[in-house]
């Protein structure tokens, strides 16, 4: 049997460390204004993923586990501690004696069991339900009793309780109604009374004011301490102001009007902040490259350009091969990130240190060139564009989004390079839902640039991307049998990946998935920006990470300069 | 009168109906919908289908409407995906906010566009010109700098909080000025400009005239008779400057973070929340009309000939 121990690394140690270099003293109380762009769509996190419903439940609410966003590190959280049978399959986790609720409820392992059970029960159309399954199939929770929980997954799972890092745990007192008359979705809306609303996390909503704000204060039955012995979390209140506008946002915070903005600095917006940050008006840390690249694909749906000419070599891999060698990555940083970026050649950017495998693309426009050449694209009438056999120009439409300029510089950058080795690309933007309509539901398109973000940094946590049947498998996805053998391949790596219970050997698999990843570019990536962020110089204890929310995924501790 | 305007609210209904419909129609009809935006791209079509039978979005867009008129008729607009509430909670608070900034800003415009309007149309010389200079400087600035630039000197110099609403009366009205300032300076320059022109013409009207030849002073003709004359343009268009200001202006609203009914509409919008678009276009309908209606009276009572005109109507 394998044990975790409960002395993990908590954010807390670190944040206190931080606290200490900086020779600041960490006390309790004040408050912190934070902002976010759009307000949560739900109270409920079962039944809404968005920024602001994630936030919620990050304040409001505690899980059995968590994954400290910094060292990427499994935390013991409401579990203290964990045990594993011998086939990886079955763990067996004991839960933090006397947490309560915040309506002062004790948390049982009953609550756990609920948790799953409701969020099984909203079946697809919850965002919980796919992250909580292995290769589609749902994990079998019981209580062994009220302070053991017991777990099976359906195969041998190699990140095991990783996965838990996903459910933020309901009270079952609460919701069981709701469960049992078929209401799970309409539980814990934004018309709910707070008071109504009880969690485990740091904070409580106490009000919520439609289009203006949300206002938490601190859980005085919050179950974590600090090393020290303080009464987590520091902070007495935290309020979230919703300010949609960047520009704002950004002003408000350089006049010490709000203390975080829960994204990171935009790149334009860089060069405003770093002076307000060299002025001492603002605390300003450069994280490094993001874990998350934007991305270009073609529709591989097999038949997808029937009757159109091009079809001979729009879903050809030299196409997109020939991409990745003609755009000039450094250009493309300096662009479109103003040079704050790295670039990648894959999925995984260098940040993600424990998978990342990456296979350097020399910028060539003269190979890019020689391989279209290969797929019938050669300049046949001497105007330095490209033709088919057919004469027809070498050309397609690729789709962005509008009103994100990240999108729109890279796309223009994209643009302007594939023209100098001959082949036009005609850009579209399009407002965010009629994108996703396009190459979600009709699937009519050609080519689309996009942000395409993962939601962990484990491959396995990914499946739904690397496997053909995934819903996030986005150049043709929910293949009911794989349309390629390079894919096929794939399919089983990765499912070998997620249960082999070495890492070094999931460490090989992995570097094997991505290298069939890199031979055939279903998407070709050119940079990974730098995440820098900002908060007021008041703001301290904070452990920023590169994954969202920067500086408040571990809020409990969170202080202020008193 | 009273039938002329029991006609004009008549109109008003009418027009509210008319908005209304469209929005929900144009709404259901561009590509995307509230589906789209609050599952995950990858969701699977299973999961997408189920939430659109939750949210009615899988019927037909007449058998919706259909649904919706019968319900708007006993005043139930619906419920807005986004926030989870009827648009019937939702709209009034909003509504008011925005009436509080167009208001306010419509007093700016007025208190200060007017009297510049007079000075700089009955006397040449370097004060008109100074105030014709910056009222062309505030109109060829679009909404959206204007309210940058308000936002910008805000946080430059502290003197006004920036977004949001503020909760006491005191810091309401506190964070009233950087929104109301960027609608309301704009606007000054407009009215400025009218006023100024129809000052201009008024007051080489024989009647002017006559007063100055029998000695009336210069200042006591311009503010006591040639100001009510000069004003019937002003009041022309001040009802269509009411009813736009309250139906919310997007731009300022979204930018100072005023939780107005222009911010609202925008998010609606964005999340294709067919109900509360709706609800704000209808709304935004309501109080155009009622803009109109209040031009019409006011223009009755500074240009006789239009109040005969209402008679002659009723």
């Amino acid at each position: 049997m394998l044990t975790a121990a409960a002395a993990c690394r908590s954010g807390q140690s670190s944040a206190s460390k931080t606290a200490a270099l900086t020779n600041i003293v960490v006390r309790s109380g004040g408050s912190l204004i934070a902002s976010i762009r759009t307000e949560p769509g739900s109270f409920n996190r079962y039944v809404h993923r968005d920024a602001g419903a994630d936030l919620v439940s990050i304040l409001t609410h505690a899980k059995l586990v968590r994954i400290n966003k910094a060292t990427q590190l499994v935390e013991p959280w409401l579990a203290d501690s964990w045990s594993a049978s011998e086939d990886g399959r079955a763990f067996t986790l004991k839960l933090h004696p006397g947490v309560t609720f915040s309506d002062g409820q004790p948390l049982t392992a009953d609550d756990v069991v609920f948790s799953f059970q409701a969020v099984y029960a909203l079946g697809p159309e919850g965002p919980l339900g796919d992250a909580l399954q292995v290769e589609g199939r749902r994990l079998e929770v019981a209580a062994v009793d009220a302070s053991t929980v017991s777990i099976v997954f359906p195969v041998t799972y190699a990140p095991g309780v990783r996965i838990l890092d996903n459910l933020p745990i309901y009270p079952k007192h609460r919701l069981e109604a709701a469960l049992r008359a078929g209401k799970i979705h309409d539980a814990w809306g934004l018309s709910t009374p707070p008071s109504e609303l009880a969690g485990l996390g740091p904070f409580v909503l106490a009000d919520y004011v439609p289009g203006q704000r949300l206002v938490f204060d601190r859980n005085p039955r919050y179950f974590r301490k600090a090393a020290d012995g303080t009464a987590l979390p520091y902070l007495d209140r935290m309020t979230v102001e919703i300010t949609p506008d960047p520009n704002t946002e950004l002003l408000r915070l350089e006049a010490g009007q709000i203390d975080a903005m829960t994204i990171e600095v935009a790149p334009e917006s860089y060069a405003a902040v770093k002076r307000a940050a060299d002025a001492g008006k603002v605390k300003l840390a450069d994280l490094g490259v993001g874990y998350n690249a934007d991305t270009l694909w073609f529709n591989l749906k097999p038949g997808a350009f029937a009757g159109d000419p091009r079809a001979a070599w729009l879903q050809r891999d030299e196409l997109r091969k020939a991409i990745s060698l003609a755009v000039d990555r450094k250009i493309f940083a300096d662009t479109v990130f103003l040079g704050a970026a790295e670039p990648v050649y894959g999925p995984e950017t260098p940040a993600n240190k424990q998978w990342y495998w990456g296979r350097p693309t020399a910028h060539d426009p003269a190979a890019a060139r020689q391989l279209l050449a290969s797929i019938g694209l050669t300049d046949r009438n001497g105007d330095g564009m490209l033709e088919d056999a057919g004469g027809r120009p070498a050309r397609f439409t690729l789709l962005t989004q509008k009103g994100r300029p990240n999108l729109e510089r890279s796309v223009a950058v994209i643009r302007d390079e594939l023209k100098k080795i001959g082949v036009t690309v005609d850009v579209v933007t399009l407002e965010g839902l009629a994108l996703i309509e396009r190459f979600a539901r009709t699937r009519q398109y050609e080519a689309v640039y996009f942000t395409v973000s993962k939601t962990d940094t484990d491959p396995a946590v990914n499946l739904d991307f690397w496997a053909s049947y995934g819903g996030a498998h986005i150049w043709n996805f929910a293949q009911k049998t794989p349309a390629t053998e390079w894919e096929r391949r794939i399919d089983e790596l990765i499912v070998r990946q997620i249960a082999a219970p070495d890492p070094a050997e999931r460490k090989r698999l992995y570097d094997q998935i991505q290298e069939i990843f890199a031979d055939h570019l279903p998407m070709v990536y050119f940079a990974a920006p730098r995440i820098f962020v900002a908060s007021s110089v008041r703001m301290i204890n904070v452990t920023p990470a590169l994954l969202r929310p920067q500086l408040l995924w571990a809020p409990e501790a969170v202080a202020v300069v008193h | 009168m009273s039938r002329y305007i029991v006609r004009r609210l008549a109109f008003a209904a009418l027009l509210v109906i008319v908005v209304s419909s469209a929005s929900m129609i144009l709404a259901r009809l561009a590509p995307g919908d509230y589906v789209d935006l609050s599952l995950p791209p990858e969701a699977s079509a299973e999961a997408k289908a189920q939430a659109r039978a939750r949210l009615g979005l899988d019927r037909s867009i007449g058998a919706q409407y259909l649904e919706w008129l019968g319900a708007a008729i006993r005043l139930d607009f619906g419920r807005s995906f986004l926030y989870d509430r009827p648009v019937r909670e939702l709209i009034p608070g909003r509504a008011a906010n925005t009436a509080v900034l167009a208001l306010t800003a419509l007093a700016v415009a007025t208190l200060v566009g007017l009297p510049l309007g007079v000075v700089s149309g009955s006397r040449r010389g370097p004060l008109s010109g100074t105030i014709r200079f910056i009222s062309l400087v505030l109109l060829s600035m679009p909404p959206l700098l204007t309210s940058l630039f308000l936002v910008f000197v805000a946080a430059r110099t502290g003197w006004f909080p920036i977004g949001g609403i503020g909760e006491s009366v005191l810091d309401r009205l506190h964070h009233l000025v950087v929104p109301a300032m960027a609608i309301g300076l704009p606007l000054a320059a407009v009215l400025e400009r009218l006023q100024a022109q129809a000052m201009g013409e008024v007051i080489g009207a024989p009647f002017v005239l006559a007063a100055l030849a029998r000695g009336v002073t210069r200042s006591r003709v311009v503010w006591h008779s040639a100001l009510k004359p000069s004003l019937r343009h002003v009041a022309a268009v001040y009802g269509l400057i009411v009813g736009s200001l309250l139906s919310g202006s997007f731009v300022v609203e979204v930018i100072t973070a005023w939780p107005g009914l222009g911010s609202l509409m925008l998010d609606a919008l964005r999340a294709r929340d067919i109900y509360l678009v709706t609800g704000c276009a209808g709304t935004g309908a309501l109080f155009l009309a009622c803009g109109t209606l209040f031009s019409d009276l006011a223009l009755g009572v500074v240009d006789p000939r239009a109040s005969e005109r209402v008679q002659e109507a009723a």
